[in-house]
């Protein structure tokens, strides 16, 4: 239960927070192709790689994370079905075996059906993702976060002892 | 762009190197040893190994592989080696080398320490079921016993005055016990048959057919519907009676054939109280006078020790090959979150480890400088589509060469090993040129020749192996005075021979395991021992086979009696039997035709009756 609410104040304080909505959205979507794809893959090791380089948000990252894990444990099945479908479909073949015996694509394990599966739906996913999370995030800034701050919740949740630590390891960190 | 962020990727890969620097020497070199001795079962140990991760270059100074059946000798060891590994296999869990340098190769090298290596739990697997060590250690301890068998013949100082009585003493019967033990069997089965012809259904049944028969009485059939009921009952008892004689000759069958098997038990004894014999004979150290016995003696035991030595080495092969076979993954099932990998070429379809060239180079324990290569040495031949070969060669400073080459290829459905030994040039002055008690003179001179060519294709094996010695000299005057006449006469019929030629034959490619041992001397020796000691031998022979036969006698008419009195009186119980069943089918065929006759007759009586009617009406 802790956990949780300390990733719901995480959530709530990114979307406060003074980053850019294009910094949360762009989490929002590293997160979620971590999250909906095998972890230890080679393209999520770019991806780590563009998260501790570039300037997104790294709450919103976890939380997506955790979030498309789950899903993506759901989603398994038909992931496996699409990775298997493309990887069978006669007119890319040409493409898959330039891939495979490239070794640089080969590391990328995209001839695996889950890899494939998995990389390609998260990537489609990634293409309404952004720009809804871009809109939402403008809209909670403006529309919502007063609201929210008023909430029972928030307010319980903002008193506790946790998320004073919280707050003060968040100053600390900078 | 986060700055701070793209400093601690550059530092942490900087650790990374850094670390990979001073730690990945001692973790490969303990990764590797532990799991080569988890594949060996015994320790294998490397020295100050090398390694360059940029490169991929790994050497060490020194290599050994601990026997598993002996952890106090390596079954083989290396000085220094160096090799790459390629980069890209490695991501794939593939160790491909495209040469290996191996100097100071050794076999059988005895170790310092205690090789012994503790398994971990989990890493005990099942036993691979595999029957090529059963079957090469079958081999091995077949071709052993021929050695055994011949090595304990005595040929020159055969008495024909045998202590038979202390002889015996040391002698167990088996005819005996294999004779009670048939007995038994055969008590066993004429009991089965006693139950069989007087617990059976067939008698009970022949009494029911005889009371319906004799049910049916011909005064009592009047018309001619009684007659076609008659008729048709009849029928149906003559239908059972025809199973039931069916019946009673399948149980006839099955009666012959146990009566043919008690023969065939008893035909079987003259061959245990052949086994006595030889026995006995083996124990008084009896030689078999003929041309393959005194070869085997002469020869055997040093030839087919070379083979034995040379099948342990393939049977190794093949073990360590079952070992290291990857284990087979099932491609049907598709755990969650796995899925399935698609293979669109074979480019990385290759095997865990794949050796493609080893330059081999060491000096064996005859201080023969040997060197050559080794080519496609690999866990999985089917994905190298090549078989593991070896041509190695050497000479010492006396021009003593060794040469062996040899192939192990498990590509096709019957596993198939080809090895071909030379070793030629060796002195052998103040040498024995056999171990046998026939030719215990060393030689004042001569050089030897040995070879060995052995084929092994899935449990057939053929193979050869030739010794030859040429320019030889006996030395009989170290030896001292002959001690008897068949040894001088030996010396006399040697002593112009300057040429030795021996080969072993083994083979299994036409049935059971043969092994024939031939020399060009072999004649020599029968002419001489058939002159001198043959009748000695016989006469021992004869004096054996007596006292087995006067002692096993008494048992073997008993069992013969008993099988002939059992027989004769089951025979007679069945033939009684017989003529029951017989007895009832000809009064059940008699009653038929009876009855048929009767209908006939009641038939001819109604139309006669029916015409006369006619007749009296029309008033004809």
């Amino acid at each position: 239960m802790l956990i949780i609410l300390k990733y719901v104040a995480r959530l709530l304080k990114a979307l406060s927070s003074e980053a850019k909505p294009w910094q949360i959205a762009l989490g929002f979507v590293f997160g979620m192709i971590i999250g909906l794809t095998p972890l230890f893959s080679f393209h999520n090791l770019a991806i780590l790689l563009l998260i501790i380089v570039i300037k997104v948000n790294v709450g919103i990252v976890i939380f997506s994370f955790l979030i498309f894990s789950g899903i993506a444990y759901l989603a398994d099945p038909a992931f496996h079905n699409f990775g298997t479908w493309l990887l069978e479909k006669e007119s890319y073949q040409s493409l898959w075996i330039n891939m495979y015996n490239n070794e640089w694509w080969a590391m990328t394990r995209f001839y695996n059906t889950v890899v494939i599966g998995s990389f390609l739906s998260a990537i489609i996913l990634s293409v309404p993702a952004f720009p809804l999370v871009i809109i939402f995030v403008n809209q909670y800034r403006k529309h919502i976060h007063e609201r929210v701050q008023k909430w029972k919740l928030v307010k319980a949740l903002k008193g506790t002892k946790l998320y004073s630590v919280y707050q003060t390891v968040s100053r600390v960190r900078g | 762009m986060r700055v701070k962020g793209l400093i601690f990727v550059v530092i942490i890969a900087a650790l990374a190197v850094g670390a990979s620097l001073f730690v990945t020497d001692e973790l490969v070199e303990e990764q590797i040893e532990k799991q080569l001795s988890i594949a060996n079962g015994a320790l294998v140990e490397i020295d100050d190994l090398a390694f360059n991760p940029t490169n991929l270059h790994l050497s060490w100074s020194r290599l050994q592989v601990t026997n598993p059946g002996n952890t106090m000798q390596n079954t083989f060891e290396t000085g220094e080696a160096e090799f790459d590994v390629q980069f890209w296999p490695l991501l794939w869990e593939k160790v491909i080398v495209d040469d290996l340098k191996l100097n100071g190769f050794a076999l059988q090298t005895e170790r310092e320490t205690d090789g012994y290596f503790e398994m971990p739990e989990d890493e005990e697997r099942e036993e691979q079921k595999s029957n090529e060590p059963g079957f090469f250690a079958d081999v091995t301890s077949s071709v052993s016993s021929t050695i055994a068998e011949n090595a304990n013949m005595q040929f020159t100082d055969v008495k024909d005055d045998i202590n038979i009585d202390s002889l015996m003493a040391m002698v167990n019967l088996q005819s005996l016990d294999k004779m009670d033990s048939l007995k038994t069997g055969l008590e066993t089965t004429y009991s089965e048959w006693d139950s069989t012809i007087t617990n059976n259904s067939i008698i009970t049944n022949t009494n029911d057919i005889k009371e319906l028969v004799n049910g049916l009485k011909l005064e009592e059939i009047d018309d001619v519907p009684k007659a076609l009921a008659a008729i048709e009952t009849i029928k149906k008892v003559t239908a059972e009676a025809d199973s039931l004689k069916n019946e009673v000759i399948h149980i006839k069958d099955n009666f012959q054939a146990d009566l043919n098997a008690s023969r065939n038990g008893l035909a079987s004894i003259d061959g245990w109280i052949r086994d006595d014999i030889n026995s006995a004979a083996n124990v008084a150290k009896l030689p078999e006078i003929n041309a393959q016995s005194i070869g085997t003696a002469l020869f055997g035991e040093s030839l087919l020790a070379d083979l034995n030595t040379y099948l342990g080495y393939i049977a190794t092969a093949r073990e360590y090959g079952a070992r290291l076979l990857p284990e087979k993954e099932d491609e049907e099932k598709i755990e969650r979150y796995e899925g399935r990998n698609y293979e669109f070429t074979d480019k990385y379809d290759l095997p865990g480890l794949w050796i493609k060239s080893i330059d081999l180079s060491g000096v064996t324990n005859n201080d023969i400088a040997l060197a050559g290569l080794v080519t496609n040495v690999s866990n999985d031949q089917a994905k190298t589509g090549e078989p593991t070969r070896f041509n190695l060669g050497g000479e010492d400073e006396n021009a003593v060469s060794l040469t062996m080459d040899g192939e192990l290829n498990y590509l096709g459905e019957e596993k198939f090993e080809r090895v071909k030994v030379t070793y030629e040039g060796f002195s052998l002055a103040k040498s024995k040129i056999s171990p046998s008690e026939l030719l215990p003179y060393e030689l004042s001179r001569g050089t030897g020749e040995l070879s060995f060519a052995l084929d092994v294709i899935d449990r057939r094996i053929d193979s050869e192996v030739s010794y030859l010695a040429s320019d030889i000299e006996f030395d009989f005057a170290s030896a001292g005075r002959p001690r008897n006449t068949v040894e001088s006469l030996i010396r006399n019929a040697i002593s112009s021979t300057d040429r030795i030629d021996a080969s072993a034959l083994i083979d299994n490619t036409q049935g059971p395991l043969r092994v024939r041992v031939r020399s060009n001397v072999d004649d020599l020796f029968l002419n001489t021992l058939k002159s001198t000691v043959q009748a000695e031998v016989d006469a021992a022979k004869k004096q054996i086979e007596d006292e087995v036969q006067s002692r096993i006698n008494e048992k073997r008419v008993e069992v013969e009696s008993f099988v002939d009195e059992q027989e004769q009186r089951l025979r007679a119980e069945y033939d009684r039997f017989e003529a029951i069943i017989n007895d009832e089918l000809q009064i059940v065929q008699k009653k038929y035709d009876e009855l048929e006759a009767k209908k006939k007759e009641l038939e001819e009586s109604l139309k006669k009756d029916a015409l006369d009617a006619v007749r009296k009406r029309i008033g004809f």
